[in-house]
């Protein structure tokens, strides 16, 4: 034993280290040895290890060391926060044996404890606890709860990086600030996954106070590779098997549940494997863990699940099926295999098509070089705020709003967060959840209700099944915003890369059928879809430029294929497009864009481009993105160089601005803005929408705070507006540049999954192209003024340019109403009557009309109520285009104001 | 008679020998009951007042009649109602003068009504033109005559090539009717214009959908034929036959 771990062991309390003894323990990990004697002296720390180097040892120790030294309060001293309840079972297995070797109590609470087991610790409170952050919003709510935390004195926040992310670590950030109002400050351990900005996250559990980094890097211990898995699923499966069989124990990642439990089904016959995923029951779930830590299976097909250090026993191989999409992802999911101190962590990726290879070898190379994307905690969150207010409301009955914005401040998520905090609570008074009095927030009786309703800030939707009634097969889910703010009988929708309508609406499932024609125009929400990162996109682009495929990781076939591509490319005369070239190309649903920007760049610029072109061109634009091009839906006449133009067209600085008029009327906006004002307070989660016009509801959200957070999350979540605003500027500097072609073979792959219709700005557009529909399909009485023996019925559509008289061959043609026949019959009589005389001079007017204007003149003429007087008027304006059909509106207008139509 | 429309309301002018300003449905105090289906929001009643404020003084109208529902809540009247309800009157009031054709929300409101405002429950002809709610069947004395219903609050959609492009937006359904199942028919026509509500939060009907749908009387006995279509400017869309179908109708 050398004497740094003899140093070690000398360092901790005598229980704990007769304890060690007991349990064998006589080698530190590099972890344990460099954080055990920091964490000791009290300072707060973030610690970043491979996963099963005892990083969860290297926290508890030290704790453990202080619980023992120093005198116990009554109250929980410890807090141990994961992210979820698996993991919280799984660490409260672990730590019962310690627990009761030291003499400390400690108990699991979250969403599953039991009534029984809530109430002892209301009454026995434990030394650790290990929860949720849900669980600690909701024990914050309670009177004895808030006694026991006042006693807290280290909070351990274990997979630290999972919820840095997200709105839940807001949310965290803050409650860690209320306990710290009730307890006073208190030590704080992180523990994190390999990240590219660890300081980011040490800020975020600490806000301004000091916080060390205690990195052991996973990187030098992955091995790392790409194989080609062959396109049919017969072939993938089969690899699959083979790499099971030549290992003891084996994970395989997929990307999404279904994947996995095709490939579940797929090894099925083989009796040792298991499927796990968060759609299957706990039983379920718990039951293939133990079996795998058992040894009684040998692979286990999982998705993100799994990637979170659940223990689960010896694993000597991972899988990714598929590109992982990101480089972290796959470093974390890798680093699951080889759980023991010293060994390499060995995977591989199976890729199945070109974009799947390019990509899987670009993030090998990144992960193997240790380049994790970097994590973004939400700043300035205004629903988290709200949130927040509305618990410390109800927790103290009434609290003044300097007290609010100090609790605030002292969090990272919203040190700057400055006057947002009166403007959420200016909000949170007009929906009523709570009042103000002399710079006093009070809570009202809503609130609690809110509060209960609202612990958690995932977005934990209701989700309504898709359900086809023609091959009486389940297609999906939607989620409940999504549902309530588009979807209704004979709605249209894109699921799974194909169109729907909808034909009835059940409580829980929407029934359709496949619709034929391509005219979607409302977005899935893929809930499990994982963007690709701009950078790794771009240097896919790189990849496909260069074709250096020697200096990745990949095997032989994978190369081939890859080359196999891109010579029939070649030989097609098809450009593809790289990091320097957007190739812009016609097909028969719309123009493709090849964009090597990555999930949120492509839905940034598709946006903007449907936004601009729908401006231009008075057009519905549908659009659909995935991580290397965007398809617009577009009418016929609109090809290629129409959007070349256009994308050409774009300033940086412009982005933002077009962006908020594009997202406005979205399916994707509304459904953000719904979730929001939901967690905002102003929409109860099981409000009624019934007879309600929603679109028309959000309106009221117009300038509110609500409004702005939905734009925030939308252009911080779902799109990558500085990315994008890089592309432009290159294309700008011609460092990027475009080229139109027909659709090439890369430009068709992969299934496009739909996403949303831009509509014309303004209701103009729509009226007009009713008006003008409404127009060519009126009957029409062309009827010659010169010979006056021929007249011909057709709709104003098929109306030459010019009509003549095949009889006379003159010009001189009224174009007549189909009631004026009879009066244009009658003037073949020898004598007129002054009624007929006056007619017959208005059909000559309309027929010297027909003869200057041509078909102008007939289209004015079939104007509603529209005679030669009001269509000498029209053509007078000399207007064109949409603007004639304006003017024939207006006189329609008119028209309809008159004596004459109304009797 | 000539009508103007005032899109911003959406309501209608009918001048013959007097100038009669049309607004059906406002459903003032509306909130309090969203606030029972977990939607909270202010009073609306401050804005819908004065967006009906400006359109009075815009029409300058000798008549405000609306066509029934200026409450919402059935079958009480609210606190909200309760304490809004009497200025909304007040401030009207002093505008123009002002009759109500009852609609089924109205209960409980006869409390804040001047004597002679409230017409009767099968609505009343004024001025030549006939004037109800339209929930129930039409006075005798309406038949041979336009007569203007609430309601119904249509909205019309219209579909490009693309998909939908204007969804739910307020219009009017002008129609024939055919009065023969309720008794004696009058020789001239009987014409309904159903005017799009004023309650700027409503669901609204699909015009396509009104005709021949179990809502109203009025609605079973509307002639397809004759009908027509516009928006809340007057704008003519289409005959009601002619709508364009929604274009995936015909999968």
């Amino acid at each position: 034993m050398t004497s740094a771990i003899q140093e070690l062991k000398d360092s901790l309390h005598p229980k704990l280290r007769a304890v060690l003894e007991k349990r064998g323990f006589d080698e530190f990990s590099e972890i344990q040895m460099r954080a055990v004697p920091k964490l000791i002296s009290g300072i707060n720390a973030i610690l970043i290890a491979p996963t099963g180097t005892g990083k969860t040892e290297s926290a508890l120790l030290p704790v453990f060391h202080h619980m023992l030294t120093d005198p116990l309060p009554d109250g929980f001293s410890a807090l141990y926060i994961t992210p979820l309840r698996s993991l919280n079972r799984d660490m409260m297995n672990r730590l019962e044996w310690w627990g009761a070797e030291l003499g400390l109590k400690i108990s699991v609470r979250h969403g599953d404890t039991t009534q029984n087991d809530r109430r002892k610790q209301a009454t026995h409170p434990p030394d650790l606890l290990i929860t949720t952050p849900e669980s600690l919003q909701a024990m914050m709510m309670g009177k004895v709860l808030r006694k026991h935390l006042a006693a807290v004195r280290y909070v351990i926040v274990d997979e630290i990086h999972e919820l840095a992310d997200g709105k839940r670590g807001a949310q965290l950030s803050v409650a860690l600030e209320r306990v710290a109002e009730l307890a006073g400050e208190f030590q704080r351990i992180g523990i994190s996954a390999t990240v590219g900005n660890p300081e980011v996250v040490g800020r975020f559990l600490c806000g301004k106070r000091p916080c060390t980094i205690v990195q052991v890097p996973v990187a030098k211990t992955l091995d790392l590779s790409v194989k080609f898995a062959g396109e049919s699923f017969g072939d993938q499966t089969k690899l699959i098997e083979k790499c099971i069989d030549a290992h003891t124990s084996t994970l395989v990642f997929t990307n999404t549940r279904s994947v996995a439990e095709a490939i579940g089904h797929a090894l099925l016959p083989r009796g040792d494997t298991d499927v796990h995923h968060g759609s299957l029951s706990r039983e379920v779930r718990i039951d293939a863990e133990d079996k795998f830590r058992a040894g009684m299976t040998r692979g286990m097909i999982c998705t993100s699940s799994m990637e979170l250090g659940i223990d689960i026993g010896q694993i000597d191989h991972v899988i990714q099926f598929n590109s992982p999409r990101e480089v972290a992802r796959l470093m974390q999911r890798t680093g699951r295999a080889g759980h023991q101190i010293h060994a390499t962590s060995n995977g591989m990726i199976l890729a199945t098509g070109f974009d799947d290879i390019l990509e899987s070898m670009v993030i090998v190379n990144k992960a193997m070089s240790n380049q994790p994307e970097n994590i973004r905690p939400h700043i300035n969150a205004a629903d988290v705020i709200a949130n927040q207010i509305a618990a410390l409301a109800v927790e103290r009955g009434e609290i003044a709003i300097e007290k609010i914005e100090q609790i605030f401040s002292r969090s990272f998520c919203f040190e700057n967060a400055g006057p947002l905090i009166r403007e959420v609570i200016a909000g949170m008074e007009k929906h009523y959840l709570i009042r103000t009095e002399n710079g006093m927030v009070i809570t009202k009786s809503r609130a609690r209700k809110y509060l209960s309703l609202n612990l958690s800030m995932i977005a934990d939707e209701k989700k309504s099944m898709i359900f086809d009634v023609v091959s009486r097969k389940p297609v999906g889910t939607l989620d409940e915003s999504f549902v309530i703010s588009w979807i209704s009988s004979g709605a249209v929708f894109i699921a799974r890369g194909r169109i729907w309508r909808v034909l009835d609406i059940d409580e829980d499932k929407i029934m359709v059928e496949p619709a034929k024609n391509a005219k979607g125009e409302l977005p899935s929400w893929e809930g499990e879809q994982i963007p690709v990162p701009f950078t790794v996109a771009m240097e896919v682009g790189r990849l496909r430029r260069l074709q250096n495929f020697a200096d990745y990781r990949a095997d032989e076939r994978s190369v081939r294929f890859a080359e196999k591509v891109l010579s029939e490319m070649k030989k097609n005369r098809s450009i593809t497009s790289t990091d320097k070239l957007i190739v812009l190309e016609d097909s028969d649903e719309g123009v493709v864009v090849n964009l090597c920007g990555g999930h949120k760049v492509n839905e940034t610029i598709g946006r903007v481009l449907s936004i601009l072109l729908s401006a231009r061109y008075g057009t519905s634009v549908g659009i659909e993105t995935n991580a290397y091009r965007i398809l617009l839906r577009l009418p016929k006449f609109l090809r290629a160089p129409d959007v070349e133009e256009v994308l050409l067209s774009l300033e940086p600085e412009h982005l933002e601005a077009i962006l908020i008029l594009a997202l406005k009327k979205t399916a994707l906006y509304k459904w953000k803005l719904v979730q929001i004002a939901k967690k905002f307070g102003a929409i109860d989660a099981d409000a009624d929408y019934e007879k309600i016009s929603m679109n028309r509801l959000l309106d009221l959200f117009d300038g509110t705070v609500i409004e702005k957070e939905a734009f925030r999350e939308l252009f911080f979540s779902s799109m990558d507006v500085e990315s994008a605003k890089t592309v432009v500027a290159m294309l700008k500097n011609h460092g990027m540049e475009t080229k139109t072609s027909r659709l090439s073979i890369i430009g068709a792959e992969g299934l496009f999954t739909g996403r949303d219709v831009v509509v014309p700005p303004g209701e103009d557009q729509a009226i007009i192209e009713s008006v003008k529909h409404r127009i060519d399909e009126q009957d029409v009485i062309l009827a010659c003024m010169h010979c006056r023996k021929w007249k011909s019925k057709t709709k104003v559509a098929r109306v030459p340019d010019q009509p003549v008289c095949p009889v006379c061959g003159a010009r001189l043609i009224a174009a007549l109403k189909p009631y004026e026949e009879p009066a244009f019959a009658a003037l073949k009589k020898k004598t007129l009557s002054t009624e007929e005389r006056e007619a017959e001079t208005r059909m000559m007017r309309n027929a010297n009309m027909v003869l200057s204007s041509g078909k102008k003149a007939v289209v004015a003429l079939a104007g509603r109520g529209v005679g030669p007087e009001a269509a000498a008027r029209i053509l007078n304006t000399f207007a064109t285009g949409d603007n004639f059909y304006r003017e024939i509106l207006k006189a329609e207008r008119k028209f309809v104001q008159t004596h004459r139509y109304w009797g | 008679m000539q009508p103007e429309f005032y899109a911003e309301g959406p309501a209608v002018l009918i001048e013959r020998q007097e100038r009669s300003l049309i607004i059906a449905d406002p459903h003032f105090g509306v909130e309090a009951d969203l606030h029972r289906h977990g939607l909270h929001f202010q009073s609306g009643t401050d804005s819908r007042l004065a967006r009906l404020l400006a359109v009075i003084e815009q029409a300058d109208p000798d008549y405000l009649i609306v066509l029934g529902d200026l409450k919402h809540m059935i079958p009480y009247v609210t606190y909200q109602e309760r304490t809004e309800m009497p200025e909304v009157l007040r401030r009207i009031r002093r505008e123009t003068q002002f009759r109500l054709a009852p609609g089924n929300h109205d209960t409980g409101l006869e409390q804040y009504l001047e004597k002679g405002e409230l017409l009767p429950m099968n609505g009343a002809l004024i001025d030549g033109t006939g004037y109800f709610h339209g929930h129930t069947i039409p006075d005798p004395s309406l038949l041979g005559h336009l007569i203007l219903c609430g309601h119904h609050h249509p909205v019309v959609n219209i579909y490009d090539a693309v998909g939908c492009a204007l969804r739910g937006t307020p219009g009017y359904l002008l129609a024939e009717i055919d009065p023969s199942v309720w008794g004696p028919v009058p020789a001239d026509p009987t014409r309904v214009l159903l005017v799009p509500a004023f309650y700027e939060l409503a669901g609204g009907m699909d015009i396509r959908l009104i005709p021949g749908n179990k809502i109203s009387p009025i609605a079973k006995a509307i002639l397809t034929e004759t009908g027509e279509v516009f928006l809340k400017d007057g704008t003519y869309v289409a005959p009601f036959t002619e709508l364009r179908p929604d274009p995936l109708g015909e999968v």
